[in-house]
């Protein structure tokens, strides 16, 4: 090893050393700022059976609306989240496992589903769970990744959040779709 | 052998920089090295926890990908360390850099890279974020973050930054750091981490794709900071800052074609061995171009290094520490190894050891010239006096003065004398 020597800094060194580490800090955190602030609510909030609200965030928009059960489609470019409210009794990962046996595994002709749940809260404290599922839906060549998030609400309301897109796509819209999920209102 | 070498003059007074004195990262009252190295501390424990958690998911897998990836990283140091023939880079410093690249830069990469996917993902939608996050966030994020500690090295150690080679040195070993540890987050985590995936992992990443990439984007940065630092003096301020600027974009441009959907020739899977040859083709197209670009830098930077040590040493041939004939050598690295082979076989391993000191120090004694503000500064005399013991105390080992190389034209010793005509 050379030998070791010190120097006396200055306030030119000093300035550039600041200068460096604000370029740092800015490309490490700059991301999530703008991201964030970008990240603004679009439109009236979406109302599903009078039970379930989501405020959609922007660049979302109400695609579609089907009457059994009452289910609410939100898209944004190959990104969607459908939301489902039904009445339900029982704990939330028996709502989410009943979900992908009635509405997932009949339109699949394949599914994996994970078998990691993870626990998740919403912003009003209301505890849910989430599972990650990848399959073939329909006759669609490529396959389609997905999480379901489900919550039942103390007066009896199931609300199941079904995110789903192309496979690879799906991590691009995933941190919209917490957001808005951690705001929805239930019950 | 060298255990009964002249020591090595005192280095104060060699010093130009304010900021700096010579031949170490450990500057302890410079503020540039305490945040390098409170980036290196915290990422670093991110990155071992990172490194323990691939270990637990695949042990054998993990341990294959560093074993590969040796055999990748030996070579490309012997490569890098050919090119600093004239002027070896202190290894701390080396190390720093590396370091930098393989821990800080990762580390914090991958933190900005999930934040800026964020902002493609909401300014382009699901759809144009699948295809082109990697294009245009990575490569700004990566590249400037790398550069970011050969911008620090470069404040702490300005003086070891004196030609755009050196730029390249550093900025290489930086890029080649976190090649080194991305590659290891691709062979686990995208490739799967069995000991088949880690193969194919080598073959993708590093065989056929392991001219291009990281080492040529950081080298390019690296020779824009040396180029700012180097020609302090020489050159206002906004041409040099409009060079590296330039050397910088150019490497940011090959990792966004590199990241980009466009020219993608990979096959989208490997069914059979021509598709495995269709890799490193494909990878040919995409990085070609930028290998040939800094290839023919490299090319000018060296050529330029040697004007410059030839023109810094004429002026001490025949003074005490070096000889017309030792000049000769010393300017052509091919003449350089053979004269230590002849030495050694003739004289013993010891007296090559000699050899290569009294090399390296004659370069240094350029540097010394360089920094001297007369020919009798007290710092240069010292060097001179130094190569010269080291050349008698060669010539002392039997066998060794006959093969070295011959003594030239030469004036009586004289500190106060003319300086001689170049031969």
């Amino acid at each position: 090893m050379e030998a070791r020597a010190d120097v006396p800094s200055t306030g030119r060194a000093l300035l550039a050393t600041a200068v460096v580490g604000g370029a740092i800090a800015a490309v490490v955190l700059g991301g999530y700022a703008i991201g964030g602030a970008l990240m603004g609510a679009a439109g009236p909030p979406i109302d599903v059976a009078g039970v379930v609200r989501v405020q959609p965030l922007s660049g979302w928009e109400l695609a579609a609306r089907f009457a059994e059960p009452p289910r609410a489609r939100l898209t944004r470019g190959s990104g969607n989240l459908d939301v489902v409210a039904v009445p339900f009794a029982g704990p939330a990962a028996e709502l989410a496992r009943q979900y992908v046996r009635a509405v997932l595994e009949p339109e699949a002709r394949q599914l994996s589903v994970s078998r990691e749940v993870e626990r998740v809260t919403l912003e009003s404290g209301l505890p849910g769970v989430r599972i990650a599922y990848v399959g073939l839906f329909g006759k669609a060549q490529a396959p389609i990744e997905g999480e379901v998030t489900a919550f039942v609400s103390p007066s009896g309301v199931g609300a199941v959040f079904d995110a789903w897109g192309p496979e690879g796509v799906l991590r691009y819209v995933l941190d919209d779709v917490r957001t808005m999920i951690e705001r929805a209102v239930i019950g | 052998m060298s255990a009964s070498l002249p020591p090595p003059p005192p280095f104060s007074g060699l010093a130009r920089h304010r900021w700096a004195t010579r031949g170490t990262l450990f500057r302890f009252r410079s503020p540039a090295f305490w945040l390098f190295a409170a980036i290196v501390v915290v990422t670093g424990v991110l990155s071992i926890e990172q490194q323990q958690a691939f270990r637990d998911l695949s042990p054998s897998g993990w341990a294959l990908s560093w074993g590969l990836l040796a055999l990748y990283v030996l070579p490309v140091l012997l490569l890098v360390s050919v090119l600093d023939l004239y002027e070896r880079e202190p290894l701390s410093l080396l190390a720093g850099a590396f370091l930098w690249g393989a821990v800080a830069a990762t580390t914090l990469s991958a933190y900005a890279n999930e934040g800026w996917g964020l902002v493609v993902a909401r300014v382009g939608g699901p759809g144009f974020a699948s295809r082109w996050t990697a294009a245009l966030s990575a490569p700004i994020v990566e590249e400037t973050l790398k550069v970011a500690g050969i911008v620090l090295l470069a404040i702490l150690a300005a003086d070891e930054f004196d030609d755009v080679l050196d730029g390249f040195v550093y900025g290489a070993l930086c890029g080649l750091g976190f090649a080194v540890v991305e590659d290891v987050f691709y062979f686990i985590g995208v490739f799967g981490g069995t000991p088949g995936g880690v193969l194919a992992g080598f073959w993708v990443r590093v065989v056929s794709s392991g001219l291009y990439g990281h080492v040529l984007y950081t080298g390019l940065s690296g020779m824009g900071v040396a180029y700012v630092v180097s020609r302090r003096g020489q050159e206002p301020l906004g041409r040099r800052v409009g060079i590296a600027l330039a050397l910088f974009l150019a490497g940011l441009a090959g990792h966004v074609l590199w990241n980009a959907p466009i020219l993608d020739l990979f096959p989208g899977k490997t069914d059979g061995i021509l598709d495995l040859l269709r890799i490193p083709l494909a990878a040919a197209v995409k990085g070609l171009p930028l290998l040939a670009f800094v290839v023919v830098l490299v090319r000018l930077a060296h050529r330029r290094e040697r004007r410059w040590l030839e023109s810094a040493l004429r002026s001490e041939v025949g003074r005490r520490g070096l000889t017309a004939a030792e000049l000769g050598v010393l300017l052509d690295p091919r003449a350089r190894r053979r004269a230590r082979r002849e030495v050694g076989a003739r004289a013993g391993p010891g007296a090559a050891r000699v050899l290569r000191r009294l090399q390296r120090e004659q370069v240094n004694l350029a540097m010394a010239g360089a920094r001297a503000t007369s020919p009798e500064d007290p710092a240069l005399v010292r060097q001179r006096d130094y190569c010269k013991s080291l050349r008698d105390a060669l010539h002392a080992i039997p066998g060794a003065a006959a093969a070295a190389p011959g003594p030239g034209p030469r004036v009586p010793e004289t500190t106060s004398g003319p300086t001689p005509p170049a031969p």
